[in-house]
């Protein structure tokens, strides 16, 4: 394995990046988890230790995206990027921006007043999950977004090889682009806030995420396996475009309880109950394409695809279909049901998407042949299992919560400091194991190729 | 299928119901404002005040945001706002199991937030969130039973009829009969209830017209 183009290199960049924000989100997450059983743990309040943790989710998945669109786009085009020096700036950019948004959101811990409203918008954190970062920040966002989008454009542009696999992973990047800003105004009503923040999350996530991840997909099976680029991408169009249908106006399954009209229970009940259909589709197409090809060389980046797929329906598509409907979402809605649906969707539709890219493309940019999976295999087992207990408990802890706080009429404060409080030990646990794996990740990325290792493929000698 | 065929299924099919998609956002739109109280300028100033301190960092409102601290859309219509205001100044000198850090609110920005969270509850939300089914049956959660209540137990009147999903199926459910039917209608019909629904299977209700009355005003209050 190596690269075919010195420009791809660039994408180790952002993978960097991106690892260590994955590192920073896990080890702030449980900072929160201890937060459940004490809540005056840590110098900084909940709400910034969360704030960090999704933020830094989203901007690592969102980096490592960009580092293995870089390193696609020039593979697929045949040819080096266009105006790697912008490439550079692009990143560094991206760098400076982001580290001064968290620095904001520190300051805003320390300091509430800090965040007081400069001509009505509020200058370290916005108050809107998700999309906290400040306006300014909004803006900084959206020119590195452009001129990513912009360098991948140019490139392409130079060999005209408008393959499928490019073409949906720029319409899904564009997509996103484009949904990131119904969230860059001000509404005075609060329905309406919540009505386009749902463009953006909803569409990011449940639309222009999975369009990207079904276009990588079909890449890292042809690079994996070596399976046909005819076959793969006829059924990649098929799947995104199932993800389109059912996930456009699955948005309605956020509009059940936040003061928009009775029609959205059917529209959202209905398309989201489908979501999960093209989710299995992928699934299939995984199974399908690699089980015939038991000697393939990587096989870290098979067994990160694979996983990746199942994953992906295990977490987003079951997860999220057993309280999607809105006779069960009536009672589920703004519980730990939601988070333990977050959790298992974002581990296995993007963190083990983003992982697969990593350990498919970087053997080549490293330039290794083979390499010790053994690693690679071990972060995948803590990471996984311990990532299912962790959604496990907290499964139990909103199961708990339905019942005494919907049914029982009890208050939330009561059921989480008392009913709740194993379910919160156990998930910190598991926290750790979490991280124990996200370190071995850690540790093999930087090691990766580093060392020149004894040849796996011979015959194991006899001592 | 040929590769051109999906392709274009999907560019046209994505399209397709994204048009869709915008007409209801457009449609909803229209809609929003009947749904929910006039907006005024202290409850818009409340609303900057919710996103200054991040609120939603810990709390949900309508049901999204963290879930670390109770939902806060209703909450004016749970707790007296004069316990919400010293609270959201100094919390835990207000109640000392609580986990809410002093923030710095200031009193007036108290006002605002509560001019805000007073317009949240009562948005139409389609009935969300739900009543407890098993407190409002057994008459818990800080509320002893009125003497309607009572009496609507004593008479045995759920054999036949469900209220917020408990009860016989036989008879009409009655969770939301309060704004369904008015005063006199009520009374004369547990007084004689063929005289309002001919052939009704309903028994007439033997009981003093002071103990009707007493049914009458808790049948008024299921909204």
């Amino acid at each position: 394995m190596s690269i075919k183009y010195e420009s791809q290199k660039i994408a180790e960049y952002f993978y960097t990046f991106a690892v260590v924000l994955f590192l920073v989100q896990v080890l702030v997450g449980i900072i929160a988890a201890a937060q459940f059983i004490w809540p005056d743990f840590f110098i900084l309040n909940f709400n910034t230790i969360r704030t960090l943790h999704i933020n830094a989710l989203v901007v690592w998945i969102l980096v490592g995206l960009m580092g293995a669109t870089y390193y696609v786009v020039s593979e697929e085009s045949e040819t080096e990027l266009w105006n790697l020096p912008l490439v550079k700036l692009q990143f560094w950019a991206t760098v400076v921006a982001i580290t001064a948004v968290v620095l904001g959101y520190i300051w805003m811990g320390l300091q509430p007043q800090a965040n007081s409203p400069i001509m009505g918008i509020t200058p370290l954190n916005e108050g809107r999950e998700y999309i906290e970062a400040p306006r300014w920040a909004d803006v900084l966002i959206v020119i590195s977004v452009l001129l990513f989008l912009f360098i991948n454009f140019m490139t392409m542009l130079k060999t005209k090889k408008w393959t499928g696999i490019q073409g949906t992973l720029i319409g899904g990047l564009v997509f996103l682009a484009l949904m990131y800003l119904p969230g860059m105004f001000y509404a005075k009503s609060m329905v309406k806030d919540q009505f386009w923040w749902w463009w953006v999350v909803h569409l990011w996530v449940e639309g222009a995420w999975e369009v990207i991840a079904g276009a990588l997909l079909a890449f890292m099976l042809m690079k994996v396996v070596g399976a046909k680029r005819e076959v793969v991408e006829k059924w990649m169009y098929i799947e995104v475009g199932f993800v389109m249908f059912t996930g456009i106006l699955g948005t309605g399954h956020h509009y059940y309880w936040i003061g928009t009209p009775g029609y959205w229970l059917w529209v959202g009940g209905i398309f989201s109950s489908l979501e999960p259909v093209p989710l299995l589709l992928m699934v299939w197409d995984a199974f399908r394409t690699t089980r015939e090809s038991r000697n393939v060389t990587n096989k870290a980046g098979l067994y990160y695809t694979v996983a990746h797929a199942i994953f992906n329906f295990v977490g987003a598509g079951l997860w999220g279909i057993i309280h999607t409907l809105p006779q069960v979402n009536k009672w589920t809605h703004g519980t730990q049901i939601t988070t333990a649906h977050g959790h298992l969707a974002f581990y296995g539709a993007y963190v083990l998407l983003v992982m697969s890219m990593i350990y498919i493309t970087l053997p080549a940019i490293r330039g290794v042949k083979e390499f010790n999976a053994s690693r690679a295999f071990q972060s995948f087992w803590w990471m996984t299992i311990s990532m299912v207990f962790i959604v496990l408990t907290i499964t139990g802890a909103g199961m708990v919560q339905v019942y005494m706080e919907r049914l029982m009429g009890l208050d939330y404060v009561a059921i989480k400091a008392n009913y709740n409080l194993w379910f919160w030990i156990f998930r910190a646990i598991f926290g750790v194991g979490f991280l124990v794996g996200v370190m071995i990740f850690v540790i093999d990325f930087f090691k990766l190729g580093k060392k020149p290792m004894p040849s796996v493929s011979a015959a194991p000698e006899k001592a | 299928m040929s590769n051109k065929a999906a392709r274009n299924l999907f560019i046209f099919g994505s399209l397709f119901f994204f048009v869709i998609f915008l007409a209801l956002t457009f449609d909803t739109m229209g809609k929003l404002d009947k749904r929910a109280p006039v907006i005024t300028e202290e409850v818009n100033a409340g609303k900057m005040v919710w996103h200054k301190y991040d609120c939603i960092g810990c709390h949900t409102i309508l049901g999204n945001g963290s879930y670390f601290a109770p939902e806060l859309m209703k909450i004016t219509e749970k707790k007296p706002k004069g316990y919400l205001k010293q609270f959201l100044i100094d919390p835990k000198s207000t109640n000392a199991r609580a986990t809410m850090p002093k923030l710095g609110i200031t009193s007036e920005e108290a006002d605002k937030l509560l001019a805000f969270l007073d317009w949240t509850s009562k948005i139409d939300t389609n009935g969300w969130p739900p009543k407890p089914i098993l407190a409002t049956a057994a008459g818990v959660g800080g509320k002893e039973l009125s003497e309607g209540q009572r009496l609507y137990q004593s008479l045995g009147c759920s054999g036949c009829h469900i209220i917020n999903g408990i009860g016989g199926t036989t008879g009409p459910e009655l969770t939301y009969i309060g704004s369904k039917r008015n005063r006199d209608w009520l009374f004369g019909h547990f007084k004689d209830p063929d005289k309002f629904v001919p052939k009704s299977a309903m028994p007439k209700v033997e009981a003093a017209d002071a103990d009707i009355e007493k049914l009458t005003e808790y049948m008024l209050s299921l909204k």
